[in-house]
């Protein structure tokens, strides 16, 4: 019951970094800037442990687009070597240098690539998170560019129209 | 602080000392090796100090099935990738690599690419990502005491086509045998033999105080940090000194596998860099970048650097400094052991020295920041921190 538990909150929480980074594209530079760089059909996956939800997702080259198909070749997948690791990490106990220290996922793919991914979650880590988190889960870096109410807001009214 | 978890592994058999080159055979034999690909550079080759191995190799009955040479400065990927093909066509059954960083991390990367059965480097890229796959036996012979690369579980490759160097980090690239034997670093030059030291110095106080940390690693940290102060500077006066020759072999070797499991810091991911963008030999990028980087980090990494002024300066001297300074005194016994080895072995303090001028900054900050090491640093640092302390080494 537990496991069945973190895994929906995984999934719920993977599905709102994404969105997240959609609204984010719009309002936070160093998300548009970070965007901007990658190579244009750049895919990502996250997966959470071997059984767990994931995400993949690919960049377009203007959208940071979800693919559904979750067994779509990915060229960079950053896999939780357990679902409890993952759950950590998506609930805000670690962030996700810790997590790289503590052995927490494997990764595939070119590592500089994945770095850029890295900082981009935890971008939307500090819109979603409250400061008082990510003050000890991040590394120190600027503060939300909006407010967390407001990129909520956003993301409640993109889930309505199923933008993501 | 002890880790909330960590991981801690070294499989790699040390033979060390006196005839430990003599024992290569029969660690071959071991293996069941019976066709090895001699892996090494072609200045090493010249200067004789290969055929220290090769001869005992032969003599013994295991003679070399190809010998490969062609091996650049910092590795490549293609280099990679040809040396899997001429071990696959010469028909050879195990490696032994006799050479500095870019040689045995090159061998690392071929025989990743063997043991994956794949022909390309990058189609395998990646962190902790690999299965076992098949096994090549494989034994490193360092002709430096800097890298450590005999005994860790990292690949650090150039990719010439992005100008960035790549990290393959996996713990089956850590070789069976390392063969650490004075004879193969007596002829090395004052300057090397100063900046690899200060690249294995470098190690130990990065993987010490990095993110990643753990007790275990710490332990070879200190010990390998006493060797190195111990020792570098007769080593660089009396290179013929074989004791000398041996504890700084010895000091690269635990900082290697100290690193290899707790990773290392800013100074690794900015140093990757300047050999990526601007070809700056890997030590000397080490021996300009680390006071800075120590300097940025105080911060955050005080007490960190606090433990290992001992280490550093011996007991006494650490126990007259007070509490509150120790951090900062090791910075300061860090420089003062880089300007000793300025004057006596002429390494370069600053980056302009090493051709890197202000134009290549934004670049050089651009690929340190997707650098894997940056990760773990004590401090964050973001692009402009990294341009920042650029500027104040150049």
């Amino acid at each position: 019951m537990k496991r069945r538990l973190q895994a929906v909150l995984i999934a719920a929480a993977l599905r709102l970094v994404h969105a997240a980074l959609v609204e984010l594209q719009e309002l936070d530079p160093a998300v548009a800037e970070e965007l901007r760089r990658l190579p244009v059909g750049i895919s990502y996956a996250i997966y959470a442990g071997y059984c767990g939800p994931s995400l993949l997702v690919r960049w377009d080259g203007e959208r940071l687009s979800r693919i559904s198909d979750t067994s779509h070749p990915v060229k960079n997948t950053l896999r939780f070597k357990a679902l409890a690791i993952a759950f950590r990490l998506f609930t805000g106990q670690i962030g996700l240098a810790h997590a790289y220290a503590q052995h927490a996922f494997t990764l595939s793919g070119d590592i500089a690539d994945v770095m850029r991914l890295a900082r981009l979650v935890n971008r939307a880590e500090v819109h979603l998170f409250p400061s008082i988190v990510t003050r000890c889960i991040l590394p120190e870096q600027p503060g939300p560019a909006v407010s967390p109410l407001r990129i909520y807001a956003r993301i409640f009214y993109g889930f309505l129209k199923s933008a993501y | 602080m002890t880790p909330a978890y960590f991981e801690f592994q070294n499989a790699v058999k040390l033979l060390c000392g006196q005839n430990a080159l003599d024992r290569i055979p029969d660690e071959l034999r071991h293996l069941k090796a019976e066709h090895p690909l001699l892996l090494t550079d072609a200045l090493l080759l010249r200067l004789g100090i290969v055929s220290a191995v090769q001869d005992i190799m032969v003599a013994e009955g295991c003679a070399p099935a190809a010998v490969y040479t062609d091996i650049p400065v910092d590795s490549s990927l293609g280099a990679v990738n040809r040396i899997a093909m001429v071990y696959r066509e010469s028909g050879c059954d195990s490696i032994v690599a006799v050479g500095g960083g870019s040689v045995i991390d090159s061998a690392k990367g071929a025989r990743l690419v063997l043991s994956q059965e794949s022909d390309d480097i990058l189609s395998i890229g990646g962190i902790e990502n690999l299965h076992c796959g098949r096994h090549i036996p494989f034994i490193v012979v360092p002709t430096t005491a800097g890298t450590g690369s005999e005994c860790t579980g990292v690949a650090v490759i150039r990719n010439e086509q992005q100008g960035v160097k790549m990290e393959f980090l996996s713990p089956f690239v850590e070789p069976d045998v390392a063969v650490l034997d004075a004879r193969m670093t007596l002829r090395l030059p004052a300057r090397a033999t100063a900046s690899t030291g200060i690249d294995a110095l470098c190690h130990a106080i990065e993987a010490a105080t990095c993110l990643q940390s753990n007790p275990l690693s710490s332990a070879y940290c200190s010990a390998a940090i006493r060797l190195i102060c111990a020792n570098v500077i007769e080593a660089v006066q009396h290179g013929s000194n074989a004791d000398a020759r041996l504890c700084m072999a010895m000091a690269a070797t635990m900082a290697g596998i100290a690193f290899s499991n707790s990773m290392v810091g800013a100074v690794h991911a900015i140093g990757h860099a300047l050999g990526g963008v601007c070809h700056v030999a890997h030590a000397e990028a080490m021996g300009i970048l680390l006071p800075h980087v120590l300097r940025y980090n105080l911060p955050a990494a005080a007490e960190g650097y606090a433990q290992l002024l001992p280490e550093m300066v011996g007991w006494e001297p650490a126990a007259a400094t007070p509490p509150a300074e120790r951090g900062k005194a090791m910075v300061q016994a860090v420089e003062d052991l880089l300007a000793l080895l300025h004057a006596k072995a002429g390494i370069p303090l600053r980056l302009s020295e090493v051709g890197v001028n202000e134009q290549q900054i934004p670049r050089i900050a651009e690929t340190a920041l997707n650098d894997g090491a940056l990760i773990v640093n004590p401090r964050p640092m973001l692009a402009q921190q990294v341009a920042d302390l650029l500027h104040g080494a150049l």
